[in-house]
């Protein structure tokens, strides 16, 4: 299990520059019997994810993990850095293939900071990459982040 | 090829009650052991009045509340079986918690075909699903990009 230390720490909008790194979250790697439970909790059922059969019939040999699952990933450096209900846009592009065995990084870097709808919000870029560094999602979001004071 | 005349369509609406129990249960199949996400206690604990969503939540919303979803996209004339994921976005617009009940809205919109070598063709649809409360207050629009090779 994967958990970062920054989850307890509570982030406010003035700790935050531009330019700051999310603290990265570093994944046990891809196990088939992760896929499997990722399929009964997401509802998606499609067995290109969980049948190796099928993977060999359609010419991609073996089984890929659910691209929802490298995005949940970088929900969880998410929900690390700014908590769970600061969220106010996530947006992802599935780049590549994940495969069991391999063993996903989530980094972000934080690229704006600005005010609306009366709250402090800060916006950032975000990626999940491999142990290679080929990355496989790649994403923004905007957070909402509580004032000291 | 889609039905370019299906652009702008919505489909029937279907309904979804967050549960406690599939946070939870998304929150372990990602590795998350946030213990927020594992009871109503922890979160409370951290100041939360219920266990807060998942950031990818709505993936759930969608999977086991638009049971349709399957023909609805078959409908709209493309082969199911050679979707590729190409983009997901979430707009949270307002609180969501366990024992709400959300209704959701899915609409085509946008598509374009792409002409490939060997007259292969590629289409690209943005669908997006709008979801109201059971207040019919808008709390979170989910948008999709998925990319289908003919």
């Amino acid at each position: 299990m994967t958990t970062n230390a920054q989850a307890l720490t509570k982030l406010y909008y003035e700790d935050v520059q531009v330019g700051d790194a999310i603290p990265k979250l570093v994944k046990s790697p891809v196990s088939h019997l992760q896929l499997v439970r990722y399929a009964g909790a997401s509802g998606d059922f499609n067995p290109l994810h969980t049948d190796p059969k099928i993977g060999e019939m359609i010419g991609i040999g073996g089984i890929i993990a659910h691209g929802m699952l490298i995005m949940g990933f970088v929900g969880q450096l998410l929900s690390d850095y700014v908590g769970p209900t600061a969220l106010r846009k996530f947006h992802v592009r599935f780049k590549g293939m994940t495969r069991i065995d391999e063993e996903i990084t989530c980094t972000g870097t934080i690229t704006e900071k600005y005010e609306a709808d009366g709250e402090g919000r800060i916006a950032g870029k975000v990626q999940a990459a491999d142990q290679n560094g080929d990355v496989k999602v790649a994403g923004t979001f905007v957070a909402a982040l509580p004032r000291r004071g | 090829m889609f039905d370019k005349s299906k652009i702008g369509q919505s489909f029937p609406p279907f309904t979804i009650e967050v549960e406690r129990g599939k946070i939870r249960e998304l929150a372990l199949a990602i590795g998350d052991d946030n213990p927020i996400y594992q009871s109503r206690e922890a979160a409370q604990a951290a100041g939360y009045p219920d266990v807060p969503l998942y950031p990818t939540s709505p993936t759930t919303f969608t999977f086991w509340g638009n049971t349709k979803m399957v023909m609805q996209l078959v409908s709209l004339g493309i082969n199911v079986m050679r979707i590729l994921h190409g983009e997901e976005e979430y707009e949270y617009l307002a609180p969501i918690y366990p024992g709400d009940t959300l209704t959701g809205v899915m609409t085509l919109v946008d598509g374009k075909s792409r002409q490939g070598q060997g007259g292969s063709s590629m289409d690209i649809l943005t669908t997006e699903i709008r979801y109201t409360n059971q207040h019919g207050q808008p709390v979170l629009n989910a948008r999709q990009v998925i990319i289908v090779r003919e």
